[in-house]
């Protein structure tokens, strides 16, 4: 699970390293750290939001304790990023294309996978349909996602039917 | 203020009922008393200098009668020379639309602001093929041309984004602007049924044309796109500008499938610098362009309002009447005739 956290440290050498070694222990992968510098507390103490992926629940609280102990006030716990979901539908003939390949081809691209798929069969021979959700780390790779099966539902002669929510 | 009416079929008729029917709410409260002076087809005209009595007009809008069969008609096409002879303020180009050719209309239009004469229609037809050169033609001549009921039918988006937002730049253009395919869409919907079937169900409820390519490929969003970019956006817009996808592939179970994402499947034009679009997408419910049956929508995306929607009906005669008798009455107040 992806876990952002905001807390507070003091503005003296070694503080983050207290904070950013339990996570690595506890098996998590850091994928942020920013200083909020500009947000300094009354009392001088600086805001830094952390962003890692970890394992489960369980770990994470295992890491909040750790924290905790270590003396770091944790402000903002288990906001969890559930990254940019775009919802999609196509028509056609979905399976006899190789759906496979066409969800192969998507989860290829970095930060990317198919997290959703509904199929609808119709009659036989007629179009089936399917909603795909495709879920994304960041704008910028939904958006190449969506790049890419434009250009896959061309060359199989699919109806991609894209969703005004999200788009720009 | 004195009138020529080009095209008597459901429109022409429609506004000639109307102005029958309003004539006193037009004196009292708009101080304009319109006069029908000429009705012309492409089969004859009847002029009546002095203004053609309203009963008699709604009689003859009635009868449904081409205008070459009406007491008193000259026949042939003179459909021009009835244009340029007759004296007139207004020309009100209502004739079908061609959206290849833009005649006859364009011609008629032409042929109206040549002779000094301000141009309301509801034709795509001209402005599809010929926006610029109208707009540049009206200019030179010294005439008014509007045109809000070429789109939208009774929905004013022209005259609101040119009067009502006139501060704003306008950024984006997304509508909902054909009320066929959003009423077969919606019905396939609300039945579960096919494409074809409730394509058929349209047609016999005259919701639909015979060749519904015009509708259903996509084609008729397409010109009103053209229209809005060209008045709104300020591009110069060609049909062949726009990347056009229908709805013939839409199946009953993809729409379901929307609908369980809490979304709906309608055929949405779209324009922005850069982007001529119309495809069927998908629209969360509860949007202002999830509009259901035949119902039209726009929304603009403005730099200071930033976003303002409209929805309402988009067809027929009586709700198309709204938006000429409107341009009517704004082109009495501006020019004061």
């Amino acid at each position: 699970m992806r876990v952002k956290i905001v807390m507070e440290l003091r503005d003296v050498p070694g503080q983050l390293t207290k904070a950013i070694e339990p996570v690595a222990r506890l098996g998590g992968n850091i994928q942020g750290i920013m200083h909020q510098r500009e947000r300094k507390t009354p009392l001088g103490r600086i805001p830094v939001m952390l962003v890692f992926e970890i394992k489960d629940k369980k770990t994470l609280e295992k890491l909040l304790a750790e924290l905790k102990k270590n003396g770091i006030a944790v402000t903002q716990i288990g906001e969890s990023i559930r990254g940019v979901k775009r919802t999609t539908i196509l028509i056609g003939h979905i399976i006899h294309t190789d759906i496979r390949d066409t969800i192969d081809r998507l989860n290829g691209i970095p930060g990317v996978r198919v997290s959703d798929m509904s199929l609808a069969m119709s009659e036989l021979g007629k179009d089936s349909s399917a909603r795909m959700t495709i879920t994304a780390d960041s704008e910028g790779s939904s958006n190449l996602a969506i790049k890419k099966l434009r250009q896959i539902s061309e060359q199989k002669d699919l109806l991609l039917i894209t969703s005004l929510e999200g788009e720009e | 203020m004195r009138l020529i009416l080009v095209g008597f079929g459901n429109l022409g008729r429609g506004l000639g009922i109307t102005l029958a029917e309003k004539q006193e709410f037009l004196k009292k409260r708009q101080g304009l008393v319109p006069k029908v002076v000429a009705i012309v087809d492409e089969t004859g005209a009847l002029v009546n200098d002095d203004g053609i009595p309203s009963a008699k007009f709604v009689a003859m809008a009635r009868s449904g009668k081409k205008v070459e069969k009406l007491a008193g008609a000259k026949k042939g096409e003179i459909v021009h020379d009835t244009i340029e002879k007759v004296a007139a303020d207004v020309v009100l180009e209502l004739t079908p639309t061609n959206i290849k050719t833009g005649e006859p209309g364009l011609g008629h239009i032409k042929t109206a602001m040549k002779s000094n004469k301000h141009v309301i229609t509801s034709n795509k037809g001209p402005l599809v093929v010929a926006f610029k050169e109208l707009d540049a033609l009206a200019k030179s001549q010294g005439v008014e041309f509007r045109y809000s009921a070429s789109v939208g039918g009774a929905i004013p988006v022209i005259e609101l984004a040119r009067k009502l937002l006139a501060g704003n730049e306008v950024q984006e253009i997304k509508g909902v602007l054909n009320g066929t395919t959003n009423y077969i869409l919606t019905r396939m919907g609300e039945e579960g049924a096919p494409f074809d079937m409730v394509l058929k169900e349209a047609q016999e409820l005259g919701m639909a044309e015979k060749d519904p390519s015009l509708d259903i490929d996509g084609f008729d969003t397409a010109a009103k796109l053209v229209i809005l970019t060209n008045s709104l956006l300020a591009i110069n817009a060609k049909l062949k500008d726009v990347k056009i996808a229908g709805i013939r592939k839409i199946t009953p179970e993809a729409i379901k499938l929307a609908r369980d994402a809490g979304q709906a499947i309608k055929l949405v034009g779209a324009a922005k610098k850069g982007m001529l679009e119309v495809s069927p997408k998908m629209v969360p419910l509860g949007q202002p362009l999830a509009v259901s049956g035949s119902l039209n929508a726009v929304t603009l995306k403005l730099d200071l309002a930033r976003e303002i929607s409209i929805t309402g009906f988009g067809a027929g005669p009586k709700e198309t009447s709204s938006s000429l008798l409107g341009d009517l009455i704004d082109l009495h107040r501006t020019l004061g005739c």
